[in-house]
């Protein structure tokens, strides 16, 4: 069996995280996506929506993010989009990737992380909310 | 996700096993807050680690400052290939010594 689509809508609420990682293994391995595939499609979802719960809403007001992966020829292209604060993780400024251990800053390396393993990603705020496109290859 | 902890010639080995992200990273973070008296070195064994996330890589540099300054070496051995591509573009793989085995760490450090 192949899954093509998979949607998913979810609380602002880190709880979310487990069924979410479940859901996207499921999809993962009923789509046989690669090992590495895999791990960059769960990572770059953990990382963003992490994100938006942790900063998105500031007043602690409940919302909700969508999250939908699309298997579409030789790319899973995912679709984050939550209704917090707009923001642009994109226009972070890049990590310290070269100093010593003593220097090396902790944290600041998820978008980093997404942004560098994607084949592409773009940002757009949409009828308020922050809507991530990402794709990532099959071949790895 | 699972934390074991052995010591073999002076070697402190902590193996984790499953997942380690923004939900499990404190356990780690809590374990790996003490070096243990009498420790030449720290070896985390991340064979059976099936996945890493930014908030992972968070506790191990901050266990990698802690050892440095106590003056213990930290290495890291047995990275599957989707978690070894994660300490590569964090540019943790220049940074922390990564072993392919434990038995190869261990003919190093011990």
């Amino acid at each position: 069996m192949i899954i093509a689509q998979l949607d998913l809508r979810l609380a602002n609420d880190l709880a979310e995280l487990e069924p979410l990682v479940r859901a996207l293994e499921f999809f993962a391995e009923a789509s046989a996506l690669p090992e590495k595939v895999a791990h960059r499609l769960t990572l770059a979802v953990d990382e963003f929506v992490n994100n938006a719960v942790d900063y998105g809403y500031a007043d602690r007001r409940a919302g909700e993010i969508t999250v939908s992966v699309r298997h579409r020829g030789e790319e899973v292209e995912v679709v984050l989009a939550d209704d917090g604060d707009a923001f642009d993780p994109f226009t972070a400024p890049a990590p310290d990737l070269t100093s010593s251990i003593e220097e090396r800053r902790i944290g600041g390396l998820g978008v980093h992380l997404v942004r560098t393993l994607a084949a592409r990603f773009a940002y757009r705020r949409e009828d308020g909310c922050n809507v991530v496109t990402l794709a990532f290859t099959l071949d790895g | 996700m699972q934390i074991d902890r052995f010591v073999e010639k002076d070697v402190v080995i902590t193996a984790v096993r499953g997942r380690l992200d923004s939900s499990t990273s404190p356990k780690l973070d809590e374990f790996m807050a003490v070096i243990p008296d009498g420790s030449s070195a720290l070896l985390l064994d991340f064979a059976e680690l099936t996945y890493i996330s930014s908030a992972g890589l968070r506790v191990v540099l901050k266990a990698a400052k802690l050892a440095k300054g106590s003056g213990v070496t930290l290495a890291i051995c047995g990275l599957i290939p989707p978690v070894h591509e994660v300490f590569d573009v964090s540019g943790f793989s220049t940074l922390i010594p990564i072993h392919p085995t434990r038995d190869a760490a261990l003919a190093i450090l011990a």
